[in-house]
C-alpha cells in the first residue's frame, strides 16, 4: 500500500459502534421482560405491557441500530457527509437511550411525568438526527434508487416521530385525542414508511454488493419507495373523514401490503441467482427476513379481507412479531456482521504502512458464532409465534430472544475488541520498524 | 490511454477490490492509469484518492456497473 495514505474522511469508528453495542442490550431487556411478565406481556396489543415490549424492540433495538448504520452507511454508500457527526451522534445516542428507558418506564408505571420526559428526549434527538441525515441526503450529488428510498424513509421517520410524540404527549398531559387511530398510523409509518423503506434503500446497495447478485430490477427499485409512501399517506388520510371510507382504506392497505411482498420475493429470487453459491450468516439472516416479510404481508392481507382474522386477538401480535422479530432484527443482525468487519478493516488501514498486512475481515468476528446467533434467533421467532396459540411458550421465547441478543452483543464486543487488538499490533509493528538498529555489542 | 493494470472487482466481495486497488497504487507511475471495474461507486476510495494526490474519472454504465480510471494528479 502507498505510504501515508490518508483516510480521514470517514467518521470516527466510535460514531456507529456506540449504537451497535447498545442496541442488543435493549433486545436482552425485551427477552427478560417476557420472562418477567409472562403471557400478560402478549395478551393484548393495547396493554401497557405490550406497548413497553414493542418499544424496547422497535426503538431500543431497531431504531438504535438503524441510526448508527445510517450515520456510517451514508458516507460509504452515498458519499453523503453528515454535518458534525460527533455532535449528532452524542445527541441521538443519549436521547434514544434515555428516551427509550423513560418511555418504557412510563408504560409500566403509567406515570405522566415519565411520558413528558420521554417526549422531550426522543423528539429532540430524533428530529435533530432526521434533519442532519436529510440535509446530507439532499446535498449529496449521488443519484439512484438507494438515495431516493433513503430520502423518503427519513421523511417517514419525521412522520413517525411526530405521531409518537403526539401520542406520548396525550399520555403525559391527559389530552383527549383519537388514540387508537393515531396508534395505527404511528405504527404503520414506523414499520412501513421508515423501516421498510430503509431496508429497501440499503438492500438495493448491499444485496448485489455483498451477496454478488444481479441488481434489483428497475421496475421495482424506481417505483417502490414512492408508491409505498403515497399509499401510506392516502391510507393515513382515510382515517380523517367521518364516516370513514372503509372499503377505500382496505383497498389502500392491500395495495400497500403487496409492495413489500414483491420486494421480498424479488430479494429471494436475486439471492437464488448469486454468483458465489456459498451460504454465509448474512445470507441466512436476509432469507429469514424476506421469508418473514412475505408471511407478515400475507397475514396483513388476510386481516384486511377476512373479518374472522381481523377479529382474532392474536393477529396484531403475529404481524408485529413477524415484522420486528422476523424481518427487522434478523436484517439488522446480518448487516451488522457485514458492516462491523468492513469498518474495522477500513479504519485499521489508517494504522498500517507498506509491508504490513491488515487482518482479513473474516478474522474480525468468528463466523461459527454468527451462525449460532442465527439459530437462537430463529428459535425465538418460532417460539414467539407459537406463544400466540400456547401462551406458556412465552417463557422459552423470552429466554431464546435474550440469548440471541446476548450472543449478538458478545459477537459485536468481540469485533470491537479485535479492532483494538489488531490496531495495537499494527502500531507496535510500525514502531518496531521505525526504531534505529542498535549497534552490535562490542 | 490503455490502462497499465485492470482490477475487475465485479465478482469480488468487499473490501477485496479496495484492498487490491490500494496495493496497485504502489506500482502506478506518472502518466500510467489503473482501471477499476465495480458494481457501484467506491466512495471510500474517492476520499483516499483525493487526499493522496490521485485523480479519477468514473463512468456509470446503464446496468449500474462502474468504470473508475485512476492516475496520479
Amino acid at each position: 500500500m502507498q505510504p501515508g495514505l490518508s483516510f480521514e474522511q470517514a467518521p470516527p469508528i466510535s460514531v456507529p459502534y456506540r449504537f451497535f453495542l447498545t442496541a442488543p442490550l435493549f433486545g436482552i431487556a425485551a427477552g427478560l421482560f417476557l420472562l418477567w411478565q409472562g403471557p400478560a406481556a402478549i395478551a393484548s396489543r393495547w396493554s401497557p405491557l405490550s406497548l413497553a415490549l414493542t418499544h424496547l424492540l422497535a426503538v431500543g433495538f431497531m431504531l438504535m441500530a438503524m441510526c448508527g448504520a445510517m450515520l456510517q452507511v451514508l458516507p460509504v454508500a452515498a458519499g453523503a457527509n453528515i454535518w458534525r457527526p460527533l455532535l449528532v451522534t452524542r445527541l441521538t445516542h443519549a436521547g434514544l437511550t434515555l428516551g427509550t428507558l423513560l418511555l418504557v418506564a412510563g408504560f409500566l408505571a403509567e406515570w405522566p411525568l415519565l411520558f413528558k420526559l420521554a417526549v422531550a428526549f426522543l423528539t429532540v434527538s430524533l428530529l435533530f438526527f432526521a434533519l442532519a441525515v436529510l440535509l446530507a441526503l439532499l446535498r449529496t450529488p449521488a443519484v439512484g434508487p438507494t438515495i431516493v428510498s433513503l430520502r423518503i424513509a427519513v421523511v417517514g421517520l419525521f412522520v413517525t416521530v411526530i405521531l409518537g410524540a403526539t401520542l406520548a404527549t396525550a399520555f403525559g398531559w391527559h389530552l383527549s385525542l383519537p388514540l387508537t387511530h393515531l396508534t395505527h398510523v404511528h405504527a404503520a409509518w414506523g414499520l412501513g414508511g421508515w423501516s421498510l423503506l430503509l431496508v429497501a434503500g440499503v438492500g438495493y446497495f448491499v444485496v448485489p454488493m455483498f451477496q454478488l447478485t444481479p441488481s434489483y430490477p428497475a421496475w421495482l427499485s424506481r417505483s417502490y419507495a414512492w408508491a409505498l409512501f403515497c399509499l401510506l399517506l392516502a391510507w393515513s388520510l382515510a382515517w380523517l373523514p367521518d364516516p370513514r371510507p372503509q372499503a377505500l382504506q382496505t383497498l389502500l392497505a392491500c395495495l400497500a401490503a403487496l409492495l413489500p411482498l414483491a420486494f421480498a420475493v424479488v430479494t429471494l429470487r436475486l439471492q437464488g441467482r448469486r454468483r458465489r453459491k456459498m451460504v454465509e450468516p448474512t445470507l441466512l439472516f436476509w432469507r429469514l427476513g424476506a421469508g418473514s416479510l412475505i408471511a407478515a404481508m400475507a397475514v396483513l392481507l388476510l386481516q384486511q379481507l377476512l373479518p374472522a382474522v381481523d377479529a382474532y386477538v392474536g393477529t396484531p401480535f403475529v404481524i408485529g412479531t413477524l415484522l420486528i422479530v422476523g424481518v427487522f432484527m434478523p436484517l439488522i443482525s446480518g448487516m451488522l456482521y457485514k458492516i462491523m468487519p468492513f469498518l474495522n478493516w477500513l479504519h485499521l488501514q489508517k494504522t498500517g504502512k507498506p509491508g504490513l498486512v491488515v487482518p482479513n475481515i473474516r478474522d474480525m468476528i468468528p463466523e461459527a458464532r454468527m451462525f449460532m446467533q442465527f439459530r437462537l434467533h430463529l428459535a425465538a421467532l418460532v417460539l414467539l409465534l407459537a406463544a400466540v396459540a400456547l401462551p406458556v411458550l412465552v417463557y422459552p421465547a423470552g429466554l431464546a430472544l435474550a440469548a440471541s441478543c446476548l450472543w449478538l452483543e458478545r459477537n459485536l464486543v468481540t469485533g470491537t475488541r479485535n479492532f483494538i487488538r489488531f490496531g495495537e499490533e499494527l502500531k507496535a509493528a510500525v514502531a518496531r520498524e521505525r526504531q534505529p538498529e542498535r549497534p552490535a555489542a562490542a | 490511454m490503455a490502462p497499465k493494470q485492470v482490477i475487475d472487482g465485479r465478482d469480488m466481495m468487499p473490501p477485496e477490490p479496495l484492498e487490491l486497488t490500494l496495493g496497485a497504487l504502489d506500482d502506478l507511475a506518472e502518466g500510467e492509469e489503473l482501471l477499476l471495474l465495480l458494481r457501484g461507486r467506491p466512495y471510500p476510495l474517492y476520499d483516499i484518492l483525493r487526499r493522496n494526490g490521485y485523480v479519477h474519472d468514473t463512468r456509470v454504465a446503464d446496468d449500474g456497473s462502474v468504470e473508475v480510471r485512476i492516475r496520479k494528479a
